[in-house]
């Protein structure tokens, strides 16, 4: 079961350097919340996976295009 | 021998010469232990497809196919560019035996602090 998210970004079509360069700015604006992303991007089901990571956002549930990721709470 | 190895290709039949020696370079790394990636980006995305690489062979080398099919059976893996791939408006449900659309995050992943790349 996926917790609430606390917002939702549809990125649509974004993807690549794009995609994860604006998701970077919106999980640093929300620490520890969760945030739903809708990513129809062909490569996204590789890529925020990867995403997650190596940046230590926890990535909840992958269902894509839609994916529930916990923002990580700085050090 | 363990580590990485990734080789990028930005062509295809706009220059077959330099298509089919990635692979064959991508399958020297492969046979060599390393866990290799060929990034197929810019022109190199159309190989992605199933039967664009079968009129390409070049003098001196095996078809660009049976270098293609052999990298795959032996473990290697293609990452194809996910916006390249986008803008030419290629089939996403038909891909060659061990490729995978990616962004560049996968590939930055893959890549890490420490491995070696070739860029044709």
């Amino acid at each position: 079961m996926v917790e609430t998210e606390h917002d939702t970004w549809n990125a649509g079509e974004m993807g690549c350097g794009e995609l994860v360069l604006e998701l970077r700015a919106r999980l640093q604006a929300m620490p520890g919340r969760i945030l739903r992303l809708i990513a129809t991007d062909a490569g996204a089901s590789e890529d925020i996976p990867a995403y997650c990571r190596m940046t230590r956002h926890e990535l909840i549930r992958a269902a894509p295009p839609e994916f529930w990721i916990r923002a990580r709470v700085p050090d | 021998m363990a580590g990485k190895f990734v080789v990028n290709l930005t062509h295809s039949k706009n220059d077959p010469d330099k298509a089919t020696v990635a692979f064959v370079v991508a399958n020297a790394a492969v046979a060599s232990d390393k866990d290799t990636v060929v990034f197929l980006s810019i022109e190199g995305v159309r190989l992605s497809q199933p039967g664009y690489a079968d009129d390409i062979h070049e003098e001196g080398f095996a078809p660009l196919k049976d270098l293609m099919t052999n990298f795959a059976k032996a473990g290697g893996k293609i990452y194809v560019c996910s916006p390249c791939f986008k803008r030419r408006k290629l089939d996403e449900t038909q891909l060659v035996e061990g490729a995978v659309i990616v962004g560049g995050a996968k590939l930055v992943e893959f890549m890490g602090e420490t491995c070696p790349s070739l860029s044709y």
